[in-house]
C-alpha cells in the first residue's frame, strides 16, 4: 500500500509540474501596443459571430491612412510555430504609419494553435526576444489547433469543399482548411471568419507569413496565386536586386487544396500571397531543440544535411537568426506594397515607420517592439 | 453535434482512466503499477483540460 | 563540445541506462522510460517533467484507438462470434487444405488490419488459428511462426498502419494512396507464409479440431457476426460520403460503437466491465511501450539525439541504406516499437523523396519490414505474446528459427518495394 502510494505520488508530482507548465504556456499573455497607425481594433468574431469570445476570436488591428486607397491583409500565426511571421505582424501593428489605404493585421490567426506545443517535438513553451527593457516573451505554439479546442481528429481529413484527402492531423491546420465553412470545425470556422474579413473589408491583397524547414522544397519564396504572379515577380526582382537577400516566386499549385495562397484567391477578389522564410528549428535533422535554436537558427546537423545536398536553402555556421527571418518578411511586404501602389495608385497602400531587412538585421527585432509599460491608455492589447 | 462527440471523447477518456486506476490498485508488482501510472498521467491531464 | 559529440554522449548514457535497467530485470517499457530520464539528465535538462509528460501524450490518440479496437475485438470474441466463424470455416473446408489456408490467413489479417496492432490478431484469432493448424500436424514452432508473421503483416495491412501514419504525419504527407501498396504485399506475403510453413500439413482431423475449439453459443448466427462490422464500416463510409453533414467521429468512437453493437447482439451474457478491465491489462505492455516510446522520442528530440540518428541515417550512401533496411528497421522496432517511425522513418522518407523515389510506396515497403522486429529482443513483444497464446512448448528460439524463411522473403519484398517504388507508384490510386 505504501509502495502504491509512493508510485502514485511520484506520478502526481510529475503530472502537477507538467500540468502547471502546460497551463502557463496556454495562458501566457503577450502584450501588443497598438501603434500610431492603428485606427481601431476588431476581432474575427466581428466578421463571424460564432467565434466571438472564443479562443480563436483573434485581434484584427486596422491601420488607416489619410488618403483613401486599397486594403492589404497581413496574417501572422497561421502556423504559430513559425515565429518570424508573428513577429513581422507585431512590427507592422506596433510601428506602421499609413499614408494611403488600409492595412489589416492579424498577428495570431490561429490563436488555439499558439497555446500548445508539438507532441514529441520537445519545443520550449515560450521564447524571449531581447529588447532594451529586458525582453518580451512569446508563446511558442504549434502548427495545429490545440486538441483541447478541437477533438477528435478523423481517420482521414477531407478538405471542404474539394474533398481532397489530407493527413488526419491537418484537420487542425489553418493552412489546410481555407476557405473554411460556417458549420465546420473550429479551424474551418476560423478560416471562414478570415474569408468574411477579406470579403467584407474588400481586401486587395492577403499576405500570409510562414517559415519552413530547409528540407522543404518551397522555401525563401513568395507563393503566389495566379492573379498575383506579376506582382510577386516584380517584388521578388526588386527585393533580390536592392535588399541584400534573394527571394523566389512559386506558383500556387491548383491541385493542392486548403492553402491560403490558393483558396483566398479563389474564394474572393483578393490576390493571395504566402511568404516563406527558412527556419532550421523545424528540420527533422535538427540537433538540440531549444530556444537558442529557435532564435539563432544555428544547427550543426542541419549544416551537415546541407553539405550532403539534402536542403533547398543554403545554411552555414551563421544559421538563420530570427532578425534575418523577420527582416525578410518586412522588406518583402514593403516591396510588394510599393510595386502594387506604383501599379494601382487608386488602390495604393503607402506605409512608413516599418524597418526593412538591413535595419532589422542591424538593430534586432527587439528594437522595433514597443515596451508595454509605455503604452498609452487603451492601446495595450493581449494576444 | 460536434460538441456531443467531443463530450463522448471525454467520457471515453474518463472510462479508460477508471480502468487504468482500478487495474493499478489490483496489481501486486511495482513495475506494472509504475507503468499504469505513466500511462494514466496523459488521461488525467486531458480530463483536467491541461493538455 | 560539438553537437555531434554531445549528442553521442547523451545517446551513450541512454543506451547504458536502458541496458542497466534490463540487467536489473526491469521491464522493457520502464527501461525505455529510464533511458529517457537518463537522457534528459545527461542533456542538462534535469528531470524535465514537461517534456516527459508531453512525450507521454505523443501517442495518446493511438492508445485510445488501441483500447477501443481491442475492446471491440474482445467483446466480439466473448460473444462467441469468432469461434462461430472458425468452426463454420472448418466444417466447410476441412478436407481442402488450400482454401482453408487462404481463409485462415485472411481471418488472421483482419483484426490487425483494423486496429494497426499485430497483438490484437494474436489475441483474437491466434489461439483458434493455432488449434486448427496443429490438428493438421504442423509442428508447434511453425504454427507459432505462421501466427506471428501474419500478425505482423496484419499490423502493416490497411486501413490502419501506424508506422505509415506516424511517418507520413512527420513529413507533412497525407496518409493517402497507401491502400493498395499495403494490401497487395500483405496479402501475398501472408499467403506465401502459410503455404511455405504449412507445407506437408495433413488434412484436418475435424472431430479433434472441433472438440478443441471453443464452442459457439446457441443463437449465434451470421447476422450477429456481421452486425458489429457493419456498424463500423457504415460509420467509416458515412464519414467519407457525407464529411460535411456529419461531425468528425474518429476511429476510437467508431470502434466503441462497433463494440456496443457486439455487446448488444451477443447471445451470450458478457461481463462488460470485467472484459474492459482485462482488455486494458492485456494491452498494458503495448500502451505502456507506446507511451514510454513517446517519452523517449521527445527526450531524443530535446537533447539532439534524434537529430544525430536522423543525420547519420540520411548521410549514409543510399545503397548502404537500401541494403541495411532489413536490419535497421526491425532493430529500431525492437527498441522503440512505433517510436521507430518518427525517429527513423521520417528521415528515411525525406531521403527517399530527395533522391526521387515514390515516398508512399517506399514507406509502404518499409512498413512491411518493420513488424519483423516485434519478435526480436529487447521488446520481442508480439513474438513472446504469440508463443504464449498458441501454447508453444518449445524454447522461444525455435519460433525465431521457424520464422527465418518467411522473414527473409518479407525483408526482400519490402526492400524491393523501396528500390522500385517509382515503378510501383501506379498502386497509389487510393
Amino acid at each position: 500500500m505504501i509502495r502504491k502510494a509512493a508510485i502514485a505520488g511520484l506520478g502526481a508530482v510529475l503530472a502537477v509540474l507538467a500540468g502547471a507548465s502546460f497551463h502557463r504556456g496556454r495562458h501566457l499573455a503577450e502584450p501588443l501596443v497598438a501603434g500610431p497607425g492603428v485606427a481601431r481594433v476588431a476581432t474575427l468574431g466581428d466578421y463571424f459571430a460564432p467565434l466571438k469570445g472564443g479562443v480563436n476570436d483573434a485581434h484584427v488591428y486596422i491601420l488607416e491612412g489619410q488618403a483613401p486607397g486599397g486594403t492589404v491583409l497581413l496574417l501572422g500565426g497561421t502556423h504559430p510555430e513559425e515565429p518570424a511571421g508573428r513577429l513581422a505582424a507585431w512590427i507592422f501593428a506596433e510601428r506602421a504609419e499609413l499614408g494611403q489605404g488600409r492595412l489589416l493585421v492579424v498577428p495570431t490567426a490561429n490563436r488555439s494553435a499558439s497555446t500548445v506545443t508539438r507532441l514529441g517535438g520537445a519545443y520550449p513553451p515560450d521564447f524571449t526576444v531581447p529588447t532594451a527593457w529586458g525582453g518580451q516573451k512569446f508563446r511558442m505554439g504549434d502548427r495545429w489547433s490545440n486538441p483541447l479546442d478541437q477533438w477528435p481528429d478523423p481517420e482521414v481529413y477531407l478538405h471542404y469543399p474539394s474533398r481532397q484527402q489530407l493527413a488526419y492531423v491537418d484537420i487542425r491546420n489553418l493552412n489546410r482548411a481555407f476557405p473554411g465553412r460556417p458549420g465546420g470545425t473550429l479551424t474551418e470556422r476560423t478560416c471562414y471568419a478570415i474569408m468574411e474579413l477579406v470579403r467584407r473589408e474588400k481586401v486587395d491583397i492577403a499576405i500570409d507569413f510562414h517559415e519552413a524547414e530547409l528540407q522543404y522544397p518551397v522555401i525563401s519564396a513568395i507563393v503566389a496565386h495566379e492573379r498575383g504572379a506579376d506582382l510577386a515577380a516584380a517584388a521578388s526582382m526588386f527585393t533580390s536586386s536592392f535588399e541584400g537577400f534573394s527571394i523566389g516566386v512559386e506558383n500556387s499549385p491548383k491541385a493542392l487544396r486548403g492553402l491560403s495562397h490558393r483558396e483566398i484567391g479563389d474564394a474572393s477578389g483578393a490576390i493571395s500571397l504566402l511568404l516563406e522564410a527558412p527556419e532550421p528549428f523545424l528540420d527533422a535533422t535538427r540537433g538540440r531543440t531549444d530556444r537558442a535554436l529557435l532564435l539563432t537558427g544555428r544547427d550543426e546537423f542541419v549544416v551537415r544535411a546541407g553539405r550532403r545536398g539534402l536542403l533547398f536553402e543554403k545554411i552555414d555556421e551563421n544559421g538563420w537568426p530570427i532578425d534575418v527571418r523577420v527582416g525578410r518578411h518586412t522588406s518583402t511586404v514593403l516591396q510588394i506594397l510599393e510595386n502594387w501602389t506604383a501599379d494601382r495608385p487608386d488602390r495604393g497602400v503607402v506605409v512608413a515607420g516599418v524597418p526593412r531587412y538591413a535595419e532589422v538585421v542591424e538593430k534586432g527585432v527587439g528594437a522595433f517592439l514597443t515596451d508595454p509599460k509605455t503604452a498609452p491608455p487603451g492601446r495595450l492589447f493581449r494576444e | 453535434m460536434a460538441t456531443i462527440v467531443t463530450a463522448l471523447y471525454y467520457l471515453l477518456t474518463a472510462f479508460v482512466a477508471v480502468l487504468l486506476a482500478v487495474n493499478f490498485l489490483k496489481r501486486k508488482n511495482w513495475q506494472e503499477e509504475a507503468l499504469y501510472i505513466i500511462v494514466l498521467v496523459p488521461f488525467l491531464l486531458r480530463l483536467l483540460r491541461l493538455k | 563540445m560539438s553537437a555531434t559529440a554531445s549528442a553521442t554522449m547523451i545517446l551513450a548514457v541512454m543506451v547504458a541506462a536502458f541496458v542497466a535497467a534490463k540487467l536489473l530485470k526491469v521491464s522493457t517499457e520502464l527501461a525505455l522510460f529510464a533511458a529517457a530520464l537518463a537522457g534528459a539528465l545527461a542533456g542538462g535538462q534535469g528531470v524535465a517533467p514537461r517534456h516527459l509528460v508531453e512525450g507521454a501524450f505523443t501517442y495518446f490518440d493511438i492508445v485510445l484507438i488501441f483500447v477501443t479496437a481491442t475492446l471491440f475485438m474482445n467483446l466480439f470474441k466473448e460473444s462467441g462470434a469468432a469461434a462461430f466463424v472458425v468452426r463454420a470455416i472448418l466444417r466447410r473446408f476441412h478436407r481442402r487444405k488450400a482454401p482453408l489456408f487462404v481463409l485462415l490467413a485472411l481471418l488472421l489479417l483482419v483484426p490487425g488490419a483494423l486496429t494497426g496492432a499485430g497483438s490484437v490478431t494474436v489475441l483474437i484469432m491466434g489461439g483458434m488459428a493455432a488449434t486448427v493448424l496443429r490438428t493438421m500436424a504442423i509442428p508447434g514452432p511453425r504454427v507459432a511462426a505462421i501466427v506471428f508473421i501474419i500478425a505482423g503483416l496484419s499490423a502493416a495491412a490497411p486501413p490502419v498502419n501506424l508506422w505509415a501514419m506516424l511517418t507520413a504525419a512527420g513529413v507533412n504527407m497525407p496518409y493517402v494512396g497507401f491502400f493498395l501498396p499495403l494490401l497487395v504485399p500483405c496479402v501475398v506475403l501472408a499467403l506465401a507464409t502459410i503455404f511455405i510453413l504449412g507445407a506437408g500439413a495433413k488434412p484436418v482431423d475435424l472431430a479433434k479440431a472441433l472438440a478443441e475449439l471453443p464452442e459457439a453459443p446457441a443463437g449465434m448466427n451470421w447476422l450477429r457476426v456481421a452486425t458489429p462490422f457493419l456498424v463500423f464500416f457504415l460509420l467509416v463510409i458515412a464519414g467519407r460520403v457525407f464529411p460535411f453533414n456529419l461531425p468528425v467521429l474518429g476511429l476510437p468512437l467508431m470502434f466503441a460503437a462497433a463494440g456496443a453493437a457486439a455487446l448488444a447482439v451477443s447471445p451470450a451474457k458478457i461481463a462488460f466491465f470485467r472484459v474492459s478491465r482485462e482488455t486494458v491489462h492485456q494491452l498494458l505492455p503495448l500502451i505502456g511501450t507506446l507511451t514510454c516510446a513517446g517519452v523517449l522520442v521527445q527526450v531524443m528530440a530535446l537533447t539532439g539525439v534524434r537529430g544525430l540518428i536522423a543525420i547519420t541515417t540520411v548521410t549514409l550512401p543510399v545503397t548502404a541504406v537500401f541494403l541495411t533496411l532489413f536490419l535497421t528497421l526491425p532493430v529500431s522496432e525492437a527498441v522503440l516499437m512505433w517510436g521507430a517511425a518518427p525517429v527513423l522513418g521520417v528521415p528515411l522518407v525525406l531521403l527517399f523523396n530527395t533522391i526521387g523515389l515514390d515516398p508512399v510506396v517506399a514507406l509502404a515497403g518499409m512498413s512491411v519490414i518493420w513488424p519483423l522486429g516485434d519478435a526480436v529482443p529487447p521488446t520481442a513483444i508480439i513474438g513472446r505474446l504469440t508463443a504464449a497464446t498458441v501454447g508453444m512448448a518449445e524454447p522461444y528460439g525455435k519460433l525465431l528459427k521457424a520464422s527465418l524463411v518467411p522473414a527473409a522473403i518479407i525483408a526482400a519484398a519490402g526492400t524491393l518495394m523501396v528500390v522500385f517504388s517509382k515503378k510501383l507508384a501506379l498502386l497509389t490510386v487510393f
